[in-house]
């Protein structure tokens, strides 16, 4: 088990990678009433098309079949996982995004078994057409949910545009017919490929002993048999790397009050993982932040001119094989948005040396909320992106943050900031 | 630690090392009225905008960038039949940041409440204008939320015609002519005069430091006492419904019903069960029988506010499916008032409230809300006391609570997409 220490901000983390490849993570909060842990699989939607375990061929699969897998891993033959997280008091959910799948829970008793429950429910897979097909309504309801839902369709409308034909513009959840296409010998192969424990890893922070957690969960995968480990790949395989199938604009039509428009800026440039990846993400984010947060001159006079309005806000992303910032607005005045937005980001050069002064305030603050982030177990733990930033946590992406200069955004800004990759999509009012 | 500031100006202070952040809110509470209510949703931003040390926007944020990237904002809401305006301020405590830093945060608190951007009887005009307009659109966008839109239809219908509940906390469109740069000096000013204030800090500091930091505050004694907290309405017989029409994917069948149990009165705990069985979890009747069960929708659940009496269901489905599920939902209501639930389940949702309450405390935001609503409600909540008061919840309780619901309204939005 390795311990280490951070002694600037009074944590530590213990962690140790199992025989079976699952890497175990515990950070103990002192004071804290609640333990929450998260098992999370490198596997999520854009995964489709992979080599199914012991096969040699490539198997695609339909739309969605990652967040159709995260709600059918509760369910098993005889009962349900809610109701075993229920009978111990605990509170239980999942997620999926891209790039992961996620199951956790979070309780302020049972400790020991709850951690049981979510290994073993993850564990042992059981599906069933009559499970599968009864899980298409519910699902279905959510799509149709996030459908209505403008924000969210002016969200993937962008990603359509930066990758027309990726499976980055594809719903999470698929589409209603995409997910009818699916059958329980999918779930099976994909549950296969990747739910192994060598490309899991379960992080737990809270009211917690580091010791007597590791024992639990070594003696909880010890008793268990699996398949000897593979190396499931997924290699996300890019339309075009350069870029030159970005679509530059779109508009959808809606029943909104006013018109939404997202400016989208997608890397072209190649990332690497590991530490390197990791100061690459957070100098974009101070980068974005210089140029356009509350505190710059651009945000005013975008303000005062009615441009944007408080609903303004901005992102970067990195996730596995891809990375794309994007600034959004509720506005009277979508052209003129894009065009202001365009140009400061074409602009960054001047843009970072008229507001150099304002460089260690913004890191400072930058700094400061991630700090602030200490106090949540959820934040802490769902913080960690695994292989992708090379085990870092969110402790050492407070370090990370700390060795950015002013000059490391000048080359940022090139790398990342290119025309090619800029676009814009819009939801406008219905006309009638 | 409580500490009294003046007449109606209360400080309660939490000196806690579990957090590397420290909390302040300032909680300004007073009867609401047909006048007051948008008009202290549009001081709230005014206020959170500029002040007269910053008069900026960029000014104010710089200030809060260089204090560690702290928090500082207001926001509206309501209790029962009280507005509260809050200033909140959350930031990194003196140890991980610098020394001082919380005193420097509290300076910028008075800066914001006692020094606002007013000269000659007026909030600055441009400023004004700028946010009027900005609270306007955002009402309006509020409607693009098509679950959030159903929720304040349904409220809309519940309400009697007349009731102040019927306007929401942020304020309604129709007021926002009437306001003026001039006219929100009167509402500041008699909010700051006569405002009921709860203060409460809560993080890693010296309870008597924090007392002497307050107790600069120019505040005045105010008598600040008010009508009844609780807003009740005599129950109708047959409920009222509605329909809307729009493009939509999706339907919304919303549900209100009358549930007169009110915050740590008579049957309050008991309540709290009974929402936990009927809609609160997803171990409840509504959840199981119309999600996993029908697979009839992917949200359906419930929810009481103890200030207003009002119990609400909530669903998305398809709209062929509307007699249905309206029928599944009526169905599981009845299934609770006849006692139809095992003793498993309201042990499970025993648990999970405690489990919930339990949680919370690990939330600092969550412990400084608790303490303002037992300050507010003169009432006091721990662990033991509701471990107790749950754990007595007996099965003939919940069905002597689900047999005080009545069904009030029915709001429908059907999608026409389909």
């Amino acid at each position: 088990m390795n311990e280490q220490y951070y002694q600037k901000l009074n944590e530590t983390i213990y962690s140790s990678q199992l025989e079976n490849g699952l890497l175990v993570q515990v950070l103990p909060k002192t004071g804290f009433h609640k333990t929450y842990a998260i098992l999370t699989v490198d596997f999520g939607s854009i995964d489709r098309s992979f080599i199914p375990a012991g096969k040699e061929d490539i198997y695609t699969v339909p739309n969605g079949v990652a967040h159709f897998l995260e709600h059918k891993m509760f369910e098993k033959e005889d009962h349900d996982a809610f109701d075993l997280f229920g009978q111990l008091g605990a509170d239980s959910n999942a997620f999926t995004s891209f790039t992961q799948t996620s199951y956790l829970f979070s309780a302020t008793d049972h400790i020991h078994e709850n951690l049981d429950v979510l290994l073993n429910f993850v564990q042992d897979p059981y599906f069933s057409a009559q499970t599968v097909q009864k899980e298409k309504g519910i699902i279905g309801q959510e799509i149709k949910m996030y459908d209505d839902d403008p924000n969210w369709r002016l969200y993937f409308g962008l990603l359509g545009n930066l990758y027309p034909q990726d499976p980055m513009h594809i719903d999470i959840a698929g589409s209603v017919e995409s997910i009818e296409k699916i059958t329980a010998e999918d779930l099976y192969t994909t549950y296969r490929t990747f739910y192994q424990p060598s490309n899991m890893n379960l992080f737990v922070v809270g009211n917690v002993d580091a010791q007597d957690t590791l024992k639990w969960i070594e003696q909880n995968q010890a008793a268990k048999k699996f398949e000897p480990a593979t190396d499931p790949k997924s290699e996300l395989v890019l339309n075009d790397e350069t870029g030159k199938d970005v679509i530059p604009f779109r508009t959808l039509e809606m029943d909104v009050s006013r018109p939404k428009v997202m400016v989208g800026v997608r890397g072209l440039d190649p990332v690497e993982t590991g530490r390197t990846g990791l100061k690459y993400r957070l100098a974009v984010e101070l980068l974005l932040d210089i140029l356009f947060d509350d505190t710059s001159d651009n945000y005013l006079r975008l303000y005062n001119n009615e441009t944007i309005d408080d609903s303004f806000s901005y992102n970067f992303e990195m996730q596995r094989g891809f990375h794309f910032a994007y600034f959004s607005s509720d506005t009277n005045q979508p052209e003129r948005f894009s065009d202001e937005i365009i140009a400061i980001l074409e602009g960054a050069k001047q843009q970072i040396e008229a507001a150099t002064s304002q460089f260690d305030n913004i890191k400072r603050a930058m700094l400061g909320r991630m700090i602030s982030l200490l106090d949540s177990p959820e934040a802490i733990a769902n913080h960690y992106s695994g292989k992708l930033f090379g085990g870092a946590n969110l402790l050492d992406e407070i370090t990370t943050l700390a060795t950015i200069k002013i000059d490391d955004l000048y080359q940022i800004e090139k790398d990342f900031i290119q025309s090619q990759g800029i676009s814009v999509y819009q939801v406008v009012p219905k006309r009638n | 630690m409580d500490f009294k500031l003046t007449d109606g100006v209360d400080l309660h202070v939490i000196s806690t090392p579990q957090f590397k952040t420290n909390q302040i809110l300032i909680n300004f509470s007073t009867q609401q009225s047909k006048k007051n209510i948008t008009a202290r949703s549009l001081l709230a931003d005014l206020l959170e905008t500029s002040t007269h040390k910053y008069p900026t926007q960029t000014a104010l944020a710089r200030q809060m960038s260089s204090l560690f990237g702290a928090y500082v904002g207001t926001n509206v809401t309501r209790m029962g039949n009280l507005h509260t305006l809050r200033v909140r301020a959350s930031f990194v405590n003196d140890q991980y940041a610098v020394a001082g830093l919380t005193d420097q945060i509290i300076d910028l608190l008075h800066e914001m409440i006692f020094h606002p951007l007013i000269d000659n009887d007026s909030f600055d005009e441009p400023t004004f204008t700028l946010q009027r307009n900005n609270l306007q659109s955002s009402i309006k966008a509020l409607a693009d939320d098509k679950q959030f839109y159903a929720g304040m239809q349904l409220r809309d219908l519940y309400f009697k015609d007349g009731s102040l509940l019927k306007i929401p906390s942020f304020g309604q469109l129709s007021d926002l002519p009437k306001l003026s740069a001039e006219s929100l000096v009167t509402t500041y000013r008699d909010m700051v005069v006569n405002d009921r204030i709860n203060i409460v800090v809560l993080g890693n500091v010296d309870e008597q430091h924090i007392a002497e930091e307050f107790s600069q505050f120019e505040f005045q004694p105010r008598s600040a006492s008010f009508g009844p907290l609780f807003y009740q309405q005599t129950p109708i017989i047959e409920p009222k419904r509605k329909q809307q029409t729009q493009k939509l994917n999706q339907a919304k069948l919303n549900l209100a019903y009358q549930l007169p149990i009110y915050y740590q009165e008579k049957d309050y705990y008991a309540s709290l069960v009974m929402n936990g069985i009927l809609g609160g979890s997803p171990l409840s009747k509504l959840f199981v029988n119309v999600r996993e069960k029908a697979s009839l929708a992917y949200y359906a659940s419930s929810q009481h506010n103890a200030f207003n009496g009002l119990f609400s269901i909530q669903t998305g489905i398809q709209s062929e499916n509307r007699k249905q599920v309206e029928r599944l939902i009526q169905d599981q209501v009845t299934a609770v008032m006849q006692g139809e639930f095992d003793s498993e389940l309201l042990q499970e949702v025993k648990d999970g409230i405690v489990n919930q309450y339990e949680t919370g405390l690990d939330i600092s935001s969550n412990i400084v809300e608790q303490v303002l609503l037992d300050k507010i409600t003169q009432s006091r909540t721990d662990t033991q006391i509701l471990v107790q008061e749950i754990k007595a919840v007996t099965a003939s309780d919940v069905v002597h609570v689900a047999n005080q619901l009545r069904l009030q309204a029915v709001y429908y939005l059907n999608g026409d997409l389909n």
